[in-house]
């Protein structure tokens, strides 16, 4: 429990700390690959340092031990201040971090926890080629010989995977049984031999994921999570990590960015045209209730009454409002739009609005797409039957 | 927050799920009796005290059974009394009030003239269930006026509407000379911004509450309508609608509350949030027509109930063209 003066105090001091550390001009720093990186690194390095890279961490980690109502006071305070949000660590603050702490033995949490906050980052290794909506469905195999699983698939749509230094990976040991059965969940290094990266060009011109192919990539048996066959539970404390602060934090900064739809109806001389004005505020009010929404399931997780698929809720909501924020931008933009510009790394309300509105799409399909969250409001808040299991064609 | 719980379960128990648009004036009485015509009234003017998340609370259980009886422009009205310090009779009224005397204030706007002589002509639009009112709270040229329904000069006039769930009149002045004023013309401008705030919350935690109903009952149709061999909830093209008709109102009602709790919303804040929660129940009683299919369509379902509702509250106090052109107007700064 932490009281208001207190969470109060940190918000005036994380202020403090980003009206003097907070980079600006970022985005015009962020137009390649590289440049993004470098970025991505020196923040998430000052963040470390200053003890707001990792509060849900535990508290023997320095900046670590931090309430829920803490972290999002924090979220809160680094949306507002419009710096770079931390992406490249994010897999390795969050999955990788719940993932050991978790589920790994004390030799691996030792091992590979501290050196995350030296900037070590991870990818995740979970979907395929067959194996999205439905990731139980993964082929990718291991085999054990000896001291190693030899490891031989694909993998793909792993985020930032050409930076990655370690990869949380899922591989079928064994093909008997149900499906989730069979999987083991592993550690790898992603300069071991028989490891290729390719980055996906994406069509806003971005390459945030990448295919990772594995051939006879050898893993210690060291380095598995939990028992063999018993890797899709842990899986499930990967996925189950991030705890809605993500789209809070989102939520409010496209709040921020409804600035840049305003300049766009100015610059345009849209002001007294009614229909545009509708428009707007019809964004403005949709947006307005991601917020509230987002507050909210933060809130009675807070107190410990958060419901099933209240987190589906969120992410559709937020997902249909960037759609709709980027189109409207683009719709307004007109013909401009459709010459190139520079985009910008990292950020999906740039005022790009060709590549905000491809981007938008990254939200209704990644993360459990928009039609998987449809099925658990469905039948898990609205108590709707499942489709029979076995149906084969 | 007990305090709330508390009163949505006194509601739900006095007006159960499964009977709805009970007896208007059976409902009347049980609300006077309740306390509920005084909720937000303070204590030491004789009322409950209640904070705007009560009142809301109030109005939302009343939206789930399409209550037939005008709580909300009752609670207006009484407000617009209780806000008059220089009403003398306003103790008397307030006393008359809490007693099941009904003065509204209205839901649409008036289209008056004065006079030379100060006497008001012309009609008063979205006066809900006059036919049981008093007096009316009326915006005059002079400003905000109680007006009694028995005074010289003054008529009604039911206006046919297609919601069975409420009726709804114009009061009709001519040469009326008003004579219980509550503010003057300069005060009216304050008064009608606190009045319309509230009737927006108002009306948004009526149709959450109303869409909340027509979702359960679409959901428990789906379940028992069997076709092709199975419940029709079986289908996955029609549960992810059910499961859009579901974000809707949890989003929309999520902005409900946090305007209802912000006591520094403005109107047009308040009006978006009308607007969102009526934008989302008219969308969630369509889709309970068309997934409830021939049924849907007769008089005998309440299905009909709940659309004829929303498209309703969707005119009352500014529609949704006004006020999200309003809000974007704002948000251009």
């Amino acid at each position: 429990m932490t009281d208001t003066a207190d969470l109060e105090a940190l918000r005036s001091e994380v202020r403090s700390f980003l009206q003097a550390e907070a980079p600006t001009g970022w985005r015009d720093a962020s137009r390649t690959q590289d440049d993004f990186v470098r970025t991505q690194r020196d923040w998430f390095g000052k963040l470390v340092r200053a003890g707001y890279a990792i509060p849900h961490w535990p508290a023997e980690y320095p900046g670590g031990g931090r309430s829920l109502a803490e972290q999002k006071v924090i979220y809160e305070e680094l949306a507002g201040a419009d710096c770079p949000r931390l992406l490249l660590s994010f897999v390795s603050t969050y999955h990788a971090f719940a993932t050991l702490h978790e589920c790994g033995n004390a030799e691996q949490k030792a091992r590979y926890l501290p050196k995350i906050l030296e900037g070590e980052t991870w990818c995740q290794g979970f979907s395929e080629p067959g194996a999205g909506s439905d990731l139980a469905a993964i082929k990718t195999r291991a085999e054990r010989k000896g001291d190693v699983y030899v490891i031989n698939g694909q993998k793909v749509w792993s985020t930032m995977a050409q930076f990655a230094d370690k990869c949380l990976l899922l591989a079928r040991t064994s093909s008997d049984g149900v499906k989730q059965a069979g999987i083991t969940y592993l550690l790898m290094d992603m300069k071991a031999p028989g490891v290729t990266v390719r980055p996906i060009h994406q069509i806003q011109g971005d390459e945030e994921f990448a295919e990772i192919f594995l051939d006879n990539v050898e893993i210690p048996v060291s380095e598995r999570v939990g028992e063999e066959g018993k890797g899709w539970a842990v899986a499930q404390a990967t996925l189950a990590s991030e705890r809605g602060l993500t789209l809070m934090e989102l939520s409010y900064r496209m709040r921020g960015a409804l600035g840049r739809v305003a300049k766009l109806i100015r610059e345009h001389g849209h002001e007294d045209d009614r229909g545009v004005l509708r428009d707007f505020g019809t964004l403005v009010t949709q947006v307005d209730a991601v917020c509230a929404i987002a507050d909210q399931f933060l809130d009675n997780r807070i107190n410990g009454i958060e419901r099933m698929g209240d987190a589906s809720i969120v992410k559709n909501a937020y997902s249909r409002a960037l759609r709709a924020y980027s189109a409207l931008g683009l719709r307004l933009g007109g013909m401009d739009e459709q010459y190139m510009a520079p985009i910008t790394f990292g950020d999906l309300n740039t005022g790009n609005w060709m590549a905000d509105f491809m981007n938008s799409y990254a939200w209704t399909i990644a993360g459990g797409s928009e039609e998987v969250q449809r099925n658990i409001i469905a039948e898990r808040m609205l108590d709707m039957p499942r489709e029979p299991k076995g149906w084969v064609l | 927050m007990i305090e709330l719980n508390e009163l949505t379960d006194a509601a739900q128990k006095a007006f159960p799920a499964e009977k709805l648009s009970p007896s208007r004036d059976e409902s009347w009485q049980l609300a006077a009796k309740m306390g509920w015509l005084m909720v937000r009234l303070p204590e030491e003017d004789g009322g409950l005290g209640f904070t705007r998340e009560a009142s809301t609370a109030l109005h939302l259980e009343m939206g789930r059974v399409l209550s037939a009886m005008p709580l909300i422009p009752a609670q207006l009205g009484l407000q617009a009394i209780a806000a008059s310090e220089s009403f003398a009779e306003r103790a008397d009224w307030l006393e008359r009030m809490a007693g099941g005397d009904y003065a509204p204030l209205p839901m649409l706007s008036a289209r008056l003239t004065e006079g030379s002589d100060g006497s008001v002509s012309g009609t008063i639009s979205g006066v809900f269930e006059a036919d049981m009112a008093v007096a009316v709270v009326a915006q005059l040229p002079s400003g905000y006026a109680l007006v009694p329904l028995d005074a010289p000069g003054v008529s009604l006039m039911e206006r046919a509407i297609w919601d069975p769930s409420r009726r709804l009149f114009d009061v009709v002045l001519d040469g009326y000379a008003p004579r219980l004023m509550l503010t003057d013309a300069a005060g009216a401008k304050a008064l009608h911004d606190r009045l319309s705030g509230e009737a927006q919350l108002a009306l948004a935690a009526d149709c959450i509450g109303a869409a909340g109903a027509a979702l359960d009952m679409t959901i428990e149709y789906m379940k028992v309508r069997r076709q092709f061999d199975r419940p029709i909830a079986l289908f996955q093209a029609l549960k992810h609608r059910a499961a859009d008709m579901k974000t809707r109102i949890v989003v929309a009602e999520a902005l409900l509350w946090k305007r209802a709790r912000d006591e520094q919303a403005s109107v047009t804040e308040l009006a978006a949030a009308k607007v969102l929660a009526a934008e989302a129940f008219r969308f969630v009683t369509e889709e309970m027509v068309q997934l409830h299919g021939g049924i849907g369509l007769t008089d005998e379902h309440p299905c009909h109930l709940f659309l004829k509702r929303a498209l309703l509250n969707l005119q009352l106090c500014g529609n949704a063209d006004l006020w999200n052109e309003r809000v974007g107007r704002q948000a251009l700064g």
